[in-house]
């Protein structure tokens, strides 16, 4: 990377995301699969590219392996080349650190040769976790117009929800005057989309004041609030944390819904296209002489003999004759076998449905997961990677198959609403 | 490594002449394929399965498509120390070296001219392709079956319907080794009255010297093709001419028929045509069908026994067809029994029996195209790339549309006929 001045971009991809539940278990949660082929890394990065920005470092930390091999060295995103780059910065023992990321802040300080080697004015702090459309470069002209400090990228989100994220209050110049991070009794609707525009010299400086300030959120926004220059970047588009299953869930039917204002296609959304050692590229999607699909995104290698309806099928998913996928979202190389049937679920990739079964049975939407009920409680099922589902069994609502389950660990033909398996 | 021992030549220059508007702007090798793929793609599949690593393609007809289709050769795993794929175009020489001003006057021209490239490389045998076929092919057996009979040239066969032999290169294979092939008796380049019914593929494997040889003396002539001269130059001295028996799938699209029946091949609960098993591959940075997003099927859409790539939006009725990525169909148009090639927009209502498209097109609301669906079409209907067809258009059956007609001109059209070329 050139010592040409742009601004950097530091992206993190660290985050667990564990309300994922099962589909955090082997990948971080910018890694996971979103919209057939995507990740949701994809959106972050893609706008990185759309906004003109070249030189990227990606902080990584939890089950990295999905993600990096994902990111490859950027090529998808245009990020190859002398004076761009895109790399992956993980965490790393140092003459007295020798410790995992304590927080975002923390992340940041200990790849500070980083950004000392990449002189730019303008750090943009992001987080790979979002679904969403924005331009950087106007973000940054604002930020500069402003002679801010920090510019942090607010949206207006409705007051019951604002508890998950930090909150800001503006003035009539929209200076960030007062702040709450993760408030139970919020002062404003108006939150953090965990988008930052740093003063180069200013990130430095605030990361080497103070060693106890590990966390973004927390420490080092509420103390330059308190004494810099920091401003609220309004934002008015679609944006969505897909932290939870429900919110993962309405983010990918959003994709297939008219008018929900999002599309990968109008928005550039590039990804890597997985070859994953395959002998062969993705064929069209197959379809069969009684197929009948409906308001379904069907990606490349799908072969589809039977019926899906508001359903969001990945790369190479098998729908058998007579088989029914409904309000579903399935991951690369599931099979759903003979006149089986899965409604409301999402399956992780590899997941083998045999014939005669069903997965997401009955009426019980709000009977929720007895082990996890924060995570599922909408009537979702989950069955995890390369999951095995035999032929002739039911499972209800809210239920978890892990990943790797074989066909022997079904002791019975039915799994109750809220059970997990 | 070992250094590769097989130098592959992939013949791509050529147009094909009835293949109408769709070779105008490229060579037969880079006009598209399977939904997403080109026809020199199941050449280059061929070889990465097989393990041959050094290519070079001969190209002279409008290259430019196939040269960005080809782009590092890094999509069939051709880049690294010992492996490359190599375009050859026509080049001029010193200008005293007669030989050498000159384009390509033929496939066997096209080797000569590069002869020094091919020396270069010093291989053990030297396949020669046709980058215009559709097969899936091992040619690892073929070159082990050369070796095994120490032939100066091994030729692949398929048997055709013999009255089709006319237009190949059609050859007497004797039973020397039954199934697998045998001395090639006799060899007849498009005979009128063909004695056999096995054609040739072409995929020749030389013994280097015996090609260097035949090709120079070839120069002393005026034609230049592997098939009408230098293989009856072969037979003619007596060399050992083996004969291997080719007996899978093996597509010829020499026709726009013929190119419309190979698509058919594409569909059916058995396709004959499997891109997964074949293991096919294509440049996925070409046209940017990486960035496309998955297809989207809305809510009144009927897809039935087609293939329709990602970037597609499909809100009206797909039957028996092909859509390459971008396309978009809207409400309450039909498509039958067609091709669409890459981007194309079907207005409402239109209507479409037996057509192939070529990209970039926008059709109107209410376009028919081809016979009505309710009848059986005999003859394609093709349009070329970039026209913006107007509302309510009858395109009839067999009619070909030049590319980028004008939008002046279209306003004078009222209707094209059966069989009538719009120029």
């Amino acid at each position: 990377m050139s010592a040409k001045k742009e601004a950097l971009v530091l992206l993190l991809a660290g985050g667990v995301g564990s309300r994922l539940n099962i589909l955090v278990q082997s990948r971080a949660k910018p890694a996971v699969p979103f919209a057939g082929h995507y990740r949701i890394i994809d959106f972050s990065l893609s706008n990185v590219m759309a906004s003109g920005l070249t030189k990227v470092g990606v902080l990584t930390q939890y089950k990295p392996l999905s993600l990096m091999r994902h990111l490859g060295m950027g090529e998808a995103w245009d990020f190859t080349g002398r004076s761009r780059g895109l790399k992956i910065l993980p965490p790393h023992t140092g003459f007295q650190d020798s410790d995992w990321y304590k927080g975002t802040a923390d992340a940041v300080r200990q790849n500070i040769d980083f950004l000392e080697k990449n002189p730019a004015d303008e750090v943009v702090l992001l987080s790979g976790d979002h679904i969403y459309n924005m331009d950087f470069h106007a973000m940054i002209e604002y930020h500069r117009f402003k002679k801010a400090d920090v510019t942090i990228g607010m949206m207006v989100v409705p007051i019951s929800e604002i508890y998950q994220f930090g909150a800001g209050v503006i003035d009539d110049q929209n200076r960030i005057i007062d702040w709450e991070e993760k408030p139970e009794h919020p002062k404003t609707n108006l939150a953090s989309m965990g988008i930052y525009v740093f003063d180069y010299k200013y990130l430095l400086d605030s990361l080497y004041k103070d060693k106890a300030e590990v966390d973004f959120g927390m420490h080092i926004l509420p103390r330059a609030i308190d004494n810099d220059n920091v401003f609220a970047y309004p934002f008015y588009g679609y944006w969505r944390d897909v932290g939870t299953i429900q919110s993962y869930w309405e983010a990918n039917m959003d994709v297939i819904r008219r008018d929900s204002g999002i599309s990968p296609a109008e928005w550039g959304i590039r990804t890597n296209i997985e070859a994953d050692g395959r002998p062969a590229d993705r064929p069209p999607a197959r379809f069969g002489d009684d197929a009948k699909v409906s308001c379904s995104m069907i990606s490349a290698g799908c072969v589809v003999r039977g019926t899906v309806i508001n359903s969001v099928l990945a790369p190479g998913v098998v729908v058998e004759e007579g088989a029914v996928v409904r309000d579903s979202i399935l991951f690369a190389d599931c099979t759903v076998g003979k006149n089986s049937s899965v409604d409301l679920t999402i399956c992780d990739k590899r997941v083998r449905i045999s014939g005669d079964s069903v997965v997401g049975a009955g009426n019980n939407h709000d009977v929720a997961n007895i082990q996890q009920p924060s995570h599922l409680y909408t009537g979702i099922s989950l069955v995890g990677k390369e999951a095995m589902v035999p032929s002739g069994v039911t499972i209800g609502r809210n239920c978890i198959v892990g990943s790797h389950t074989k066909e022997a660990a079904f002791s019975t033909k039915k799994i109750a609403d809220g059970e997990t398996l | 490594m070992l250094k590769p021992s097989t130098l592959a030549m992939i013949l791509a220059g050529s147009r094909v002449d009835n293949l109408n508007v769709l070779t105008y702007y490229r060579p037969k090798s880079a006009v598209p394929f399977g939904g997403f793929a080109r026809v020199i793609d199941f050449a280059l599949s061929n070889l990465l399965h097989s393990g041959i690593e050094q290519v070079a393609i001969l190209s002279q007809y409008r290259s430019y498509s196939l040269i960005n289709h080809i782009g590092t050769g890094a999509a069939w795993d051709m880049i690294g120390r010992n492996r490359g794929v190599s375009i050859l175009p026509p080049f001029k020489d010193n200008s005293d070296n007669l030989e050498h001003a000159d384009w390509y006057r033929g496939s066997a021209d096209a080797v000569y001219k590069n002869l020094d490239f091919v020396e270069y490389n010093k291989p053990e045998e030297i396949l020669i392709l046709s980058g215009d076929h559709i097969y899936k092919m091992d040619y690892q057996d073929i070159i082990n079956y050369h070796h095994q009979k120490d032939a100066d040239l091994t030729i692949a066969f398929v048997q055709v319907d013999k009255a089709k032999a006319h237009r190949f290169g059609i050859a007497a294979i004797d039973s020397e080794d039954g199934e697998t092939g045998g001395r090639v008796t006799g060899y007849w380049e498009k005979p009128e009255a063909p004695e056999s019914d096995w054609a040739s593929l072409t995929v020749l494997i030389f013994k280097p010297e015996v090609l260097y040889q035949a090709l120079k003396e070839n120069q002393q002539t005026d034609s230049f093709e592997f098939g009408r001269d230098i293989i009856p130059r072969l037979m003619a001295q007596g060399k050992k001419v083996y004969g291997y028996k080719y007996l899978g799938y093996w597509g010829y699209t020499g026709t726009t028929e013929e190119y419309w029946q190979a698509s058919m091949d594409l569909l059916g609960k058995n396709p004959p045509i499997d891109m997964e098993a074949w293991g096919l591959r294509t440049n996925m940075e070409h046209r940017g069908i990486c960035d496309a997003q998955p297809a989207l099927i809305r809510e009144n859409a009927t897809v039935h026994n087609s293939l329709v790539y990602n970037g597609c939006i499909v809100e009206g009725t797909v039957k028996n067809s092909i859509l390459f990525p971008g396309v978009h169909v809207e409400k309450d148009a039909v498509i039958e029994n067609s091709v669409l090639f890459f981007n194309n927009h079907v207005g409402e209502n239109c209507k479409f029996n037996k057509v192939i498209t070529d990209v970039n097109s926008v059709f109107g609301k209410g376009v028919c195209v081809g016979p009505e669906l309710t009848e059986e079409a005999k003859d394609v209907t093709l349009i070329g790339w970039n026209n913006h067809i107007p509302d309510k258009m009858r395109i009839a059956e067999g009619a070909t549309v030049y590319p980028n007609i004008t939008v002046e001109q279209w306003a004078s059209v009222k209707s094209v006929e059966t069989g009538e070329v719009l120029k």
